[in-house]
């Protein structure tokens, strides 16, 4: 069995790498990260998942329902870390698995892959307190960077964590964004990565996030005629049925987040799409309590103080 | 001792309103919620710290009278007592938590009256607990762990007032465990599960004292729904108490075990059971204990000294040296948890006695882990204040720190995460951060160490077999060549640190990287085969484009630096990737800023390769870009057309007076680009250092070039545009004018205002130079397509721009440079670009016909233009 394989095992049961495991793993992961497109291409059958948010017993509930990987062909909206308890081992279980089959899963980026977000909403206390040290958000972080942002399946499906920007017309203009820099505050990949559908918006309106923008159904139908594709997927929003159509099916939410901050009482959902494109929806609630034993972490076996 | 600890964050100072509108101090005491005597009502009660006397007394009330302010006080109006009354605590976590103890009281209270029944549920009469016998451990259970929030604050004072429950308990549980008797085990850990749940302080207080807390954790490991696993075991056999110096007061002993095994408890045996409440009690009892640990040993006034001199040492053995480093990282990591201005102190006593010679030192160990153990104790300090660092560094003895964190960053550290060395050289290069020694700093890290980090580049890229391949990607492998084996990595931060230089130092870093050729030689990381390397390259080239300034971009231009940029993009071909994304992003900002300084190199240049991408809509558009400023410059100097061929050689004799004429000037002119580049930052560049301005707005940064619009326009109207007329592909409709007003605007000062105006004179003159090109180019015979694609402007055109932007009269060094860079480059472009990276001397000559080196300028490059 390979190194590589190991840790995959290992992540499975919930127990995080060494420190020089993670260096290791971020650069192979940055080859290959390297190579992908802005809106990466994605064959169908893929299943579709959305937010993870640290939730990994959740997580492997949802491996559960959509099968394994290699066997199915994943791609993930982002936002990995921040808010469970578990984001290092979440986001190094993915990130191990791409490093292991990078043609069988797809990681695009979150609005929390981000330095900024990930010190306050949790990811970097949690690499602090598991590891002593920064060091393992240093590299978890710089390779955020490198993740893509879109994905475009069978070029009929847009897939993207949040939703449009008002600067981006065509799928071609996402093209000549450098993704290799910190989630700007505005700006075309801001908004990629944080604006979101909105009922009672004409057009575009403010983000009531602080960042991103609103849009509207006249906004996702111009965007979809122009580019010639069916519908649009995203994540990014709490959706307590685990995904929600919009816009007369022009655009649907995606949420893999089972009982969100393990108090919202939702359930998730991914979507699966066969070779024809055909949808369907698995809903699934969150891993149940005795299934979500190891130790979070032993401390270190000696101290000083 | 314990209720110190705990004490910490119950620690308050009573205040009441006087009658002159002041706040009179009652004293300072520990707050509890707790039962009024003879009563079953709920009050705040506080006792004096010292001689236990009630300071406060307050019967909580069910009404909103409550305030909570700036996270540590707590007011009300009594109406008792008819007066306002404040409690200040110590600490956050204490008035938090006494906080939600009011509103769990007055929740409580709305709800009894809402249902009597409920509130008075299992136990609202329970006098007492009832007697612990093994027969009884049901029903303590049911006692423990049913019930409203009433019952259960009933409980924890039952078990509070009763000495020996929790004696008699653990007797119980080392009976069952003796006679294995599973099912007593599994209702006593439910027990103390139960017990912790109910997250009394005072409880905690007993149950971790060191009488108690190992059968606790006894009990906690009979969990009926998880495999036994053995804590006790690991606790005694496995954990090792290193005592790297020696510690005698048995307070601190006993807290460093306690805090130990209260994370343990916390992280390892309770962690999916304990909620946000509970673990926000456990952290704050650890925090206290680790601020009473350090607060003890740093006020033990040889500890410290013991502890350094032993580091200092000399016969100190290697292994103890080990230790004590690793338990001063300790001790300061735990330093956090004393208050800001004690740790600053504490912080202080350690540089004063010496801790960053030791660190020092330990940078010089063998042993890698120590010397990131190393690192880590710096960035605690830089955490804490970084000027105590800065100004070690920059002392005579500090530079040695200096050096042996450049060299650490250098180093590889194999398997081992190493970015702090990174981390930390930025911290101390940051020019945003205040003090005085950061010049200093900055001095001498370009005097000392640039050079060093620009070695290991060019000694781990290969350095021949490159130029020549431009269509072959197989040549990129990197294999050809030689190359020193440093990690990748290292070259990353390298890149990363560079980048990060441009953006905190834009003057320092153009008289070093000009100097010395550093930018040619951070382009080798282009022949790596790491294309993350490739990629850092580019950024680094799009980080120094954004300076927007206009002696770097001539340099640029003229140096045919953009040539690896757009080697590796054509090699790279069709494939869209984070290169493919970088290299359009950069022609897109270039075309997007309208710098056309570069717009007309790289076009001139490369276009015969580019044009094999033009389907891709920004390198159409840059090609647009480009023949529409072909366009506008033609219209408006066809006087220039005119002009005498013969007066180019007349001019040729000025050149000398005019180059020392810039030389003079070069200060204001510096000023007045660094100006500007300031002034389009802060429009075009948000937040990030390699942001990438993407297209939300797209600013016109490029104000430099476009000065020459105003020799006639000097109140800001608008130029005239033709551009923008029949600019269908460019999409975006630059807000010019707009533009104009945020300059104007963002002048700070007159001063700058007079030195733009100097300034700007050299900027005409490149502009008409450029215009004049172009509109040799173009005008004679309207074809634009066929002279552009004919490739680089033809050496005629050169001369008669050289001639015209001279008989202009101000001319600058900066275009003819350009041209005659033209002139080497293009009979044979790869090799020659070749020559300019290897051929030092004729490097140095070309750099100096920059206004920032000393007029020593070339009458070669006269010849060489003419």
């Amino acid at each position: 069995m390979s190194d590589l394989d190991r840790q995959i095992e290992q992540l499975k049961r919930c127990e995080p790498l060494k420190e020089s495991e993670v260096k290791a793993l971020c650069l192979k992961a940055m080859e290959i990260l390297v190579e992908e497109s802005n809106v990466q291409r994605v064959d169908a059958p893929v299943t579709i998942c959305g937010d993870i948010h640290g939730q990994f017993y959740d997580m492997k509930e949802l491996f559960k329902v959509g099968g394994d990987c290699p066997k199915t062909n994943y791609l993930f909206l982002g936002d990995f870390v921040d808010r469970g308890f578990y984001s290092v081992e979440t986001f190094l279980l993915l990130l191990a698995l791409k490093v292991r089959y990078p043609d069988r899963i797809t990681l695009i980026r979150g609005n929390h892959e981000s330095r900024q977000i990930t010190q306050v909403y949790g990811f970097y206390d949690e690499c602090l307190r598991k590891y002593g040290s920064v060091n393992v958000w240093r590299y978890c972080t710089d390779i955020f960077d490198y993740l893509s942002l879109s994905a475009l399946i069978e070029n009929k499906i847009f897939s993207v964590h949040g939703g449009l920007s008002p600067t981006i017309s065509t799928l071609d203009q996402i093209r000549t964004i450098d993704r290799k820099q910190e989630v700007p505050h505005e700006g075309a990949m801001c908004d990629l990565l944080w604006s979101d559908p909105e009922d009672i918006v004409d057009g575009w309106g403010l983000s009531p996030r602080g960042a991103g923008f609103l849009f509207g159904g006249s906004v996702v139908t111009s965007f979809n005629h122009t580019n010639n594709i069916d519908y649009i997927c995203r994540a990014h929003q709490l959706v307590m049925e685990g995904y929600k159509w919009m816009f007369n099916n022009q655009i649907v939410t995606v949420w893999s987040a089972p009982n969100y901050c393990y108090r919202c009482g939702n359930v998730a959902a991914i979507l699966e799409l066969d070779e024809n494109l055909t949808k369907q929806f698995r809903v699934f609630e969150a891993a149940p309590q005795e299934s979500r034993g190891a130790p979070a972490k032993k401390p270190p076996p000696d101290y000083f103080l | 001792m314990f209720s110190f600890a705990v004490g910490r964050y119950s620690r308050v100072k009573v205040y009441r309103l006087n009658d002159d509108g002041k706040w009179d101090d009652q004293g300072t005491g520990h707050v509890t919620v707790d039962y009024i005597e003879r009563s079953e009502d709920l009050g705040l009660l506080v006792a004096d710290e010292e001689d236990h006397e009630t300071l406060l007394l307050h019967r909580i009330s069910a009404d909103d009278i409550y305030r909570k302010q700036e996270d540590t006080i707590i007011s009300w109006r009594d109406p008792e007592y008819s007066t306002e009354l404040a409690l200040s605590f110590q600490e956050t976590t204490g008035c938090s938590y006494i906080w939600d103890h009011i509103c769990s009281v007055q929740r409580n209270m709305h709800f009894s009256s809402l249902n009597n029944e409920t509130f008075h549920s299992v136990n609202s009469d329970l006098k007492e607990l009832p007697p612990v016998e093994l027969s009884t451990l049901p029903l303590i259970l049911k006692t423990v762990v049913e019930g409203g929030i009433a019952d259960q604050l009933r409980v924890t004072e039952l078990i509070l007032n009763d000495q020996v429950f929790f004696r008699k308990l653990m007797d119980l549980f080392r009976i069952s465990e003796d006679l294995e008797n599973i099912e007593n085990l599994h209702i006593i850990f439910k027990i103390v599960r139960g017990i912790m749940m109910l997250n009394s302080t005072q409880i905690f207080e007993k149950i971790f004292g060191d009488e108690l807390i190992i059968d606790i954790i006894g009990c906690l490991e009979y969990d009926p729904d998880a495999p036994h696993v053995h804590h006790r075991n690991f606790l005694k056999e496995h954990v090792v108490f290193k005592e790297a110096i020696s510690i005698k007061d048995s307070i601190v002993l006993s807290k460093i075990h306690q805090t130990y095994r209260v994370g343990y408890l916390k992280d390892a045996i309770l962690p999916r059971v304990l909620d946000d409440a509970i673990v926000a009690n456990l952290n704050s009892i650890i925090h206290s204990n680790n601020a009473v640990v350090v607060s003890l040993l740093k006020d033990d006034s040889t500890f410290i000294q013991d502890l350094l001199g032993k580091l200092k040492l000399p016969s100190t053995s290697a292994e103890s040296k080990k230790n004590l480093v690793h338990f001063l990282h300790e001790f300061c990591t735990l330093s956090k948890s004393l208050q800001v201005g004690q740790q600053h102190r504490l912080f202080r006593d350690l540089v004063n006695e010496g801790i960053f010679d030791i660190i020092a030192d330990v940078l010089e160990s063998q042993d890698k882990k120590l010397v990131l153990t190393g690192t880590d104790i710096l960035i605690l300090f830089l955490n804490q204040d970084p000027n105590l660092l800065r100004s070690y560094v920059i002392r005579q003895e500090g530079l040695a720190l200096f050096g042996l964190l450049v060299k650490g960053m250098l180093t590889d550290f194999e398997d081992d995460m190493h970015c702090q060395f990174l981390e930390i050289l930025r911290s101390l290069l940051d020019s945003y951060a205040s003090g005085s020694q950061k010049e200093n700093i900055v001095e001498i890290f370009y005097e000392k160490h640039l050079s060093q980090l620009i070695d290991v580049i060019t000694s781990s890229c290969p350095t021949d077999g490159i130029t020549q391949a431009v269509s072959n990607s197989e040549s990129f492998d990197g294999g050809t060549g030689k190359q020193s084996s440093v990690k990748p990595e290292i070259l990353l931060n390298i890149c990363d640190l560079l980048c990060f230089c441009i953006v905190h130092h834009p003057y320092r870093i153009k008289c070093n990287f000009l100097l010395n050729n550093v930018i040619d030689k951070v382009l080798f990381l282009t022949r790596r085969k790491e294309k993350y390397l490739v990629v850092a390259a580019v950024r680094f080239m799009r980080t120094l484009i954004s300076r927007n300034d206009e002696n770097l971009m001539n340099y640029i231009a003229k140096h045919n630096l953009l040539k690896p940029v757009v080697d590796v993009f054509v090699a790279n071909g069709d494939r869209y990737n984070l290169l493919n994304s970088a290299v359009l992003e950069l022609f897109e900002h270039i075309r997007k800023d309208n710098l056309k300084i570069l717009l007309k190199y790289l076009v001139d240049s490369f276009w015969d390769e580019l044009v094999k991408f033009e389907k891709l809509t920004s390198i159409h558009s840059l090609k647009i870009k480009y023949e529409q400023s072909l366009d506008s410059a033609g219209t408006r100097s066809i006087g220039s057309l005119l002009d005498d061929p013969r007066k180019r050689v007349e001019d040729r004799g000025l050149e000398k007076e005019e180059e020392e004429y810039f030389n003079e000037e070069s200060d204001e002119e510096d000023s007045a680009s660094a100006f500007v580049t300031n002034a389009s930052r802060a429009q075009s560049q948000p937040a990030l250092p390699n942001g990438s301005a993407p297209s939300v707005s797209p600013v016109r940064s490029g104000g430099l070039v476009d000065y020459d619009d105003d020799e006639d326009d000097e109140d800001y109207k608008p130029p005239p545009r033709k551009q923008s007329d029949n600019s269908d592909e460019d999409g975006s409709v630059e807000s010019f004018p707009l533009k104009r007003k945020l300059l104007q605007i963002e002048e700070p000062e007159p001063k700058r205002l007079q030195r733009i105006a100097k300034g700007s004179k050299s900027r005409d003159s490149v502009f008409a130079a450029l215009c004049s090109t172009l509109s040799q180019a173009v005008l004679p015979s309207k074809k634009m397509d066929s002279t552009v694609q004919d490739g680089p402007c033809s050496d005629g055109d050169e001369k008669s721009v050289e001639s015209n932007h001279e008989e202009k009269g101000n001319s600058t060094d900066n275009g003819s440079a350009d041209l005659d860079n033209h002139d080497h480059r293009e009979p044979n472009g790869p090799k020659s670009y070749s020559e300019s990276m290897h051929t030092s001397p004729d490097n140095r000559q070309r750099g100096e016909d920059y206004p920032l080196i000393p007029p020593k300028s070339s009458p070669e490059m006269a010849v060489n233009g003419s």
